[in-house]
């Protein structure tokens, strides 16, 4: 008991004021916002307007284009609500709606398109846009890392998991904006697979940097 | 959209920071919401009348966790200092007890799982782990061969045996026991030589 003592003295002798953490809505809201414009940047710089006023008329594009930036803006809430240690761990469950609708849209693409491999492994070579979803990915968690790492979370799995499928949905979008010519191999390949390596792996590597 | 906050259990009334619902039973400055607020100001004292406070309930906390003695204050000690690092994270909007409880169950959780990663791996050694019963086997230097030998490397004369002890029993080099013996190399050889030459005498070796 001694001992304790002599720690709360030594805890309370150099005390150092501390800025509170902002409320996470704002802080998620922050970077989200930050994320958008990043993702309409690229957009605006790198895709066709032609095609994209187009494809915004489709189904097939438009519902994984929201869904992935809806699951961006609700995972990246939920990782700034999980991270904090008084905020219930059900918040991971806020992005599980936008992901359903994120790979729906890309499910619905590959079986409407399915018989037309040909076609679709002729859209592969331009699968230069993976240094879309690469750059985005990188730029968003340059931002997004410290802002997690501030907290210390106790629970760093659980946010880093959130945090990568926040990038992830951002980073999507982005290459959705760039790319809007989806096809079933290049839904795949292009979209998904980044999507769940980032998540998986991210979030492993992921949890000792948060 | 708001979860409610987790962490089921909550200090003891007599703990609890005071509410506008809860009795008065504490002054406004015991408000351990109003304590950590100030303290994230740099109040020290205010700190320190929190974390002094605090050290009962968490105490009772990990006694109800299992633990006791020296490894239930350590675990006190352990949710103090991760208060202390994390205390940024608490919104002075909110409860505080809430926030208290979740910081000091992650902190409790992780001890037990700890605790029990290491005892699954630890097993008590007992008699049956020793590779003889007889004392002689677990103590080398009693065994008759090694008695033997020391008694013989004792009846050297002077020279010799501080010769056999530094270059084969403490594995010293020659350069090492030259300089310390103050005698020459080939002289620390010539006393080794004769030294292991009468020792086979001695023990009957070839």
């Amino acid at each position: 008991m001694a001992v304790t003592e002599q720690l709360i003295e030594t805890l309370t002798e150099k005390l150092q004021p501390v800025q509170p953490l902002r409320k996470p809505g704002r802080r998620a809201a922050l970077w989200s916002a930050f994320a958008t414009l990043v993702v309409a940047v690229i957009g605006a710089g790198w895709g066709s307007r032609a095609e994209l006023a187009h494809a915004v008329t489709e189904a097939g594009f438009f519902v994984p284009l929201i869904g992935s930036w809806l699951t961006g803006v609700t995972a990246a809430t939920a990782a700034f609500h999980v991270s904090l240690p008084d905020r219930s761990r059900r918040w991971l469950w806020l992005p599980l709606a936008p992901v359903l609708l994120w790979g729906s849209g890309f499910a619905y693409t590959c079986f409407v398109n399915w018989d037309d491999l040909p076609g679709s492994l002729a859209l592969l070579p331009e699968s230069a846009c993976l240094m879309t979803i690469l750059a985005v990915s990188a730029g968003l968690t340059v931002v997004l890392l410290p802002m997690l790492r501030r907290v210390r979370t106790l629970r760093p799995g659980l946010t880093a998991w959130l945090g990568c499928l926040a990038v992830a949905g951002f980073a999507d979008t982005a290459h959705l904006l760039v790319h809007t010519e989806q096809d079933s191999l290049l839904a795949l390949t292009v979209n998904l697979v980044p999507a769940v390596v980032l998540v998986v792996f991210g979030g492993l590597a992921g949890r000792r940097a948060v | 959209m708001e979860f409610r906050a987790e962490g089921g259990s909550v200090p003891p009334v007599s703990d609890r920071p005071k509410t506008e619902t809860s009795q008065p039973t504490r002054s406004p400055e015991e408000d351990w919401s109003l304590l950590m607020a100030q303290a994230q100001q740099g109040d020290g004292a205010s700190y320190r009348r929190l974390l002094q406070s605090l050290t009962p309930y968490l105490r009772a906390l990990a006694h109800r966790f299992g633990l006791g003695g020296a490894d239930l204050e350590d675990a006190v000690q352990d949710v103090l200092l991760t208060v202390h690092s994390i205390r940024h994270t608490y919104d002075p909007t909110r409860p505080f007890a809430p926030w208290l409880t979740a910081v000091a169950r992650h902190r409790l959780l992780d001890r037990l799982r700890r605790r029990v990663r290491q005892t699954g791996r630890e097993t008590e050694l007992t008699e049956a782990h020793e590779t003889f019963a007889a004392v002689e086997t677990n103590h080398p230097e009693l065994a008759g061969e090694a008695a033997r030998l020391q008694a013989a490397i004792a009846t050297l004369p002077e020279g010799q045996r501080r010769a056999v002890e530094m270059l084969k029993l403490k594995e010293m080099s020659l350069k090492e026991a030259a300089q310390a013996t103050g005698q020459s190399e080939t002289a620390l050889k010539v006393s080794v030589h004769r030294a292991i030459k009468r020792l086979r005498g001695v023990l009957g070796g070839n």
